[in-house]
């Protein structure tokens, strides 16, 4: 079924919030923002571009009528700096002026006076320091320290993964207007309305029924505007409020690159134990994570590296430490997978080192230690209805994986230049907030009195699907063409205290929420019919393609006939619902509990052709099966799975996000910082729904979509390095990502990048 | 508050003043047709103002417009004639999100001064429908999903169609080749690719599916 939005994207009639028509009189803001990635402010000096062309006034942190605070799960982040400066790019002033151009001309004529402190970029540099953002915290299972006396063998290392910026191709933006009443509206670019809401006011010091935030759609937004396009909202609104006019602000593409945080990098160390038949008996990691200057969205994201720190593999004892160090670069935060990416690259790593020891190929080791069907999770849940090993043996059935094998190893043969390698990559991906509380949705449904339906939840539309989804969910409740059902904006007035389009959650939340609310219109409108039908038995009542039919004959009512009798009979055509979901807990002091609703599994054939002269490489085929549940929409799920994958791959390969030596971002362009184009696309990508999978926690029995197929990615790395190893079979992977061309080519002919020698302290 | 004057003390008229650039006036494009009190109308103001005059020709509508020189071509369709669809989205040529036909080559209108697009026939993702109907490979790019949050879809289709009026029928090779420098960051190329191919499909077969 095709995506509905399709039809006015084709024609450029989406309206993204920088397409609408400004208001009369609407104000444009720029950022000031600081220069230096750690220091006092001394002195501002706003003078001369208070003067400058076209402007009307400055904003700083004592122009805040409320708390200048925008953090979310920790307060220790403000608005605007005004006595240090934690990273370059925070922002420490408004400008506001009649045209952007002028606000910007007029910020750079702002002068500061700054006293130098020194900074800290390297995550562990920070935790040495005892610069963290939180306590450590820990996720056990059985007992290392006794496990490692029962291997075979025994390796220790490190791994580390870079950051990644969105790109998302609509910039952060908002557009506030003051209204009557001392409230304020917003339209903002946000996955997340009520936490625009929340901190406006706040800031604002006005209550959160003063503040309405509304959100069309996002051209993108991949987790960087879940936290992080508050901040711009909350600054149009604040500029709203004092000026009394509408403030628009949009970032340039580079002071959003600058200005927003992005996934976090992780450095990670790691012990991994096994016996001689390649089973996983212990594994201990420390994550230190690079968070940035403030909390953010890091605490939870470290929580979700901690649990996905087996990916797919059940492993009897661990032990997984994260640390989540205070850096001063932009505070860094969700972003597609949300933790979960870092530790699976991490295990992957080891499981690389551990088979290039013992002389086995990883996928050996990685079908040895699969997850089976009752195992427990170090974290205390146990696998259920679980797919790990399902997608393995159909993906290799598919590929005719020993026919494949023979085939990549006699081209290599053959083959002196062009290597090919390949690797497995298993994936399995918990559903649901690991913030329990924040598994809840409401939905608001109108069928209005032409038969017409309007849908009101939390989800927010950014690319993945969701309003066709939900537009899918009523039209297949009420049995109704699509076409009578339209999705409205996201708006707080409509859809209260929400959690935001995250964690692949939206139609599972919203959905579910939605279906409970047509169920209680339908309801109605059955109970007012068979009363003039004069039948007792609802049973025998059912709509079906647009018209009432009773014992399975049509009735003389249409949906639309039938929406007209329940109005002029006095019964509500609105209704509004709620959904929570059930039987999820998590126990924080022990770290145990039932934290997902379900998990989604997968598995991908990665190939990739390396080009041993010029470092270049292809990721030439791809090969996948995946767990989508029932699948809601296989059009729509197959475009995300594809779309994952290949950021993925992105994030694993030419993605680099590079900082200077004094924390300035090199990488600010889209010249110099790569992302995958067409091009890059892999020459094959096949993505197989694996059969029979059914998920009853999951809207109509599909399984969320989002984020898991992102981690297929991590294959692309270790394909890569098994190519490396077919040109030079010595080659120390240093587990280092992402693996750049320019990379690659080094560690094809230069000794220099080599890490230091692996421990080992045990051999079989 | 800094603050050079009090909030409503800013200059409606100064304001308007400020915008750069002011339609004269806009008329389906008619061969022949001069319009000489316009034009001297024009020159009079360009004098005043230091703008200059511009006459552009976007999806077959002329347009007389005033500009300020350093206006980009994609700045005067987004901000003056409300052609949205054209997406700013790294303004440095980067991109391809702004992405417009001038006679008929595709060419990043973030790069391209308005004035220099002048007397030239502009197509922006506007000017593909014919009434209601969709292009073919507007339809394309529905029929294979050939996109996820819609941003960069105007110029990917703008990108696929400069292709296609070189080549009804491009090699794969070609494809990737001109349409390259039109980034998805959904990454929905797989599709993207699928929608291209079908295009040209549509249209050698002449079906306009």
């Amino acid at each position: 079924m095709k995506n509905y939005d399709s039809y006015q994207h084709v024609r450029g009639e989406s309206l993204f919030l920088d397409d609408l028509t400004s208001p009369e009189g609407v104000l444009h803001a720029a950022i000031f923002s600081s220069p230096i990635a750690h220091g006092l402010i001394k002195t501002i000096d706003f003078h001369e571009a208070l003067n400058s062309s076209g402007v009307i006034a400055i904003l700083s942190a004592k122009d805040i009528p409320g708390e200048n605070q925008i953090g979310g799960i920790i307060p220790d982040e403000v608005l605007l700096a005004s006595e240090k400066v934690d990273y370059i790019g925070q922002p420490i002033a408004l400008v506001i002026a009649d045209s952007y151009l002028n606000a910007k001309k007029a910020s750079n004529k702002i002068k500061i006076n700054l006293e130098k402190l020194p900074p800290i970029f390297d995550p562990r540099e920070a935790f040495r320091n005892n610069s963290l953002i939180i306590p450590s915290r820990t996720f056990e299972i059985g007992d290392v320290e006794r496990a490692w006396k029962s291997c075979d063998l025994i390796i220790e290392g490190t791994a580390d993964s870079g950051g990644q910026e969105h790109l998302y191709l609509e910039t952060q933006a908002a557009l506030a207007y003051p209204q009557e009443g001392n409230k304020i509206k917003i339209i903002s670019s946000t996955q997340s309305p009520t936490a625009v809401q929340r901190t406006t006011a706040r800031i604002l010091a006005i209550k959160m029924n003063q503040v309405e935030v509304d959100v069309t759609r996002l051209g993108g937004g991949f987790g960087g505007k879940e936290d992080q396009a508050t901040a711009w909202a909350v600054m149009a609104a604040l500029g709203a409020y004092k000026m009394k006019a509408p403030v628009k602000l949009v970032l340039k593409r580079n002071d959003d690159m600058r200005m927003t945080g992005k996934r976090h990098p992780y450095s990670s160390d790691f012990k991994i134990g096994l016996t001689n038949d390649l089973k996983i008996l212990a594994y201990e990691v420390t994550f230190y994570q690079n968070a940035g200057a403030a909390a953010d969205l890091s605490p939870a994201i470290l929580e979700r590296t901690l649990f996905h720190t087996t990916n797919s593999y059940f492993i009897p004892n661990v032990k997984a430490t994260g640390i989540s160090c205070k850096t001063n670069l932009p505070p860094n935060t969700a972003f597609r997978g949300f933790g979960g990416p870092q530790a699976m690259f991490v295990i992957e790593s080891a499981i690389f080192k551990a088979a290039e020891k013992l002389g086995v190929d990883p996928f050996e080791i990685q079908e040895k230690n699969l997850l089976n069907e009752g195992d427990e999770f170090p974290f205390g849940q146990r696998a259920e209805n679980c797919n790990a090993r399902k997608t393995w043996n159909e993906l290799k059935r598919k590929i005719n994986f020993e026919k494949t094998k023979v085939n990549i190893r006699n081209f290599n043969q053959e083959n002196n230049l062009i290597k090919k390698g390949f690797a497995l990559m298993p994936i399995c991906f918990g559903i649901s907030f690991t913030n329990t509380l924040m598994n809840q949705a409401n939905a608001l449904v109108h069928i209005y009195t032409d038969g017409s339906v309007g849908i009101s939840t939390a989800a927010v539309e950014m690319g993945q699907g969701v309003n066709h989804k939900l537009r899918q969910v009523a039209a297949e409740l009420f049995s109704i063409d699509l076409e009578k059902v339209s999705i409205e904006s996201t708006n707080t007035t409509r859809s209260a205290n929400t959690s935001p389009t995250a964690a692949s959650s939206a139609a599972d939340l919203n959905g579910k929420a939605l279906e409970n609310a047509c169920r209680i219109i339908l309801d109605r409108i059955i109970t007012n019919i068979a009363r003039e039908l004069k039948v007792d038995d609802l049973k025998r009542l059912l709509i079906k393609k647009n018209i009432l039919l009773l014992d399975n004959k049509p009735t003389e009512f249409t949906w639309e006939k039938l929406i007209q009798k329940t109005y002029t009979d006095r019964v509500s055509l609105s209704a509004q619902a709620y959904y929570a979901t059930p039987g999820i807990y998590f126990n924080r002091n022990i770290n145990k509990g039932k934290a997902f609703a379900y998990h989604v599994y997968g598995t991908a054939f990665i190939e990739t052709a390396l080009d041993c002269l010029r470092g270049i490489y292809k990721i030439t085929d791809v090969k996948i099966v995946h767990d989508f549940g029932k699948s809601l929409n296989p059009v729509i799920d197959k475009g995300q799975a594809e779309g994952a994958l290949i950021q993925g791959l992105g994030w694993m390969t030419i993605e680099e996000v590079i900082y200077d030596e004094r924390g300035k971002l090199i990488t600010d362009t889209l010249s110099t910082y790569k992302v995958p184009d067409l091009h890059f696309t892999p020459d094959k990508v096949e993505i197989n729904f694996l059969e029979d999978s059914e998920n009853p926690m999951g809207i109509f029995n599909s399984k969320a979509i989002g984020e898991p197929p992102l981690m297929y990615g991590i294959g692309g790395y270790f394909a890569i390095a098994n190519a490396i190893k077919a040109f030079k079979q010595d080659t120390n992977i240093d587990c280092k990502a992402p693996m750049t061309p320019e990379k690659v080519l080094i560690s094809l002919y230069s000794e220099s990048i080599k890490q230091k020698p692996l421990k080992i302290t045990k051999e079989s | 508050m800094n603050d050079k004057s009090s909030p409503r003390k800013f200059s409606r008229r100064k304001f308007v003043q400020g915008v750069s650039t002011t339609i004269i006036g806009s008329y389906v494009l008619t061969p022949g047709v001069s319009k000489i009190s316009e034009k001297l109308e024009a020159e009079t103001k360009e004098i005043a103002s230091g703008k200059k005059p511009l006459n552009l020709i976007v999806n077959k509508v002329r347009y007389e417009l005033m500009i300020s020189p350093e206006t980009t071509l994609a700045e005067v369709l987004r901000n003056e004639l409300k052609l949205t669809g054209t997406k700013l989205i790294c303004n440095h040529g980067e991109c391809g999100g702004c992405t417009v036909l001038l006679n008929g080559e595709a060419i990043y209108s973030c790069q391209m001064l308005a004035l220099d697009a002048g007397e030239k026939e502009v197509t922006t993702i506007e000017g593909l429908l014919t009434g209601e109907e969709l292009h073919p490979i507007q339809k394309a790019f529905v029929e294979h999903d050939g996109l996820q949050c819609g941003y960069c879809t105007p110029g990917q289709i703008i990108a696929a169609q400069a292709i296609l009026l070189k080549n009804s029928q491009p090699s794969k090779e070609e494809i990737l080749t001109g349409m390259s420098g039109n980034l998805c960051r959904c990454a929905a190329y797989p599709n993207i690719l699928k929608s291209v191919l079908a295009a040209a499909g549509y249209l050698t077969e002449g079906t306009n599916r």
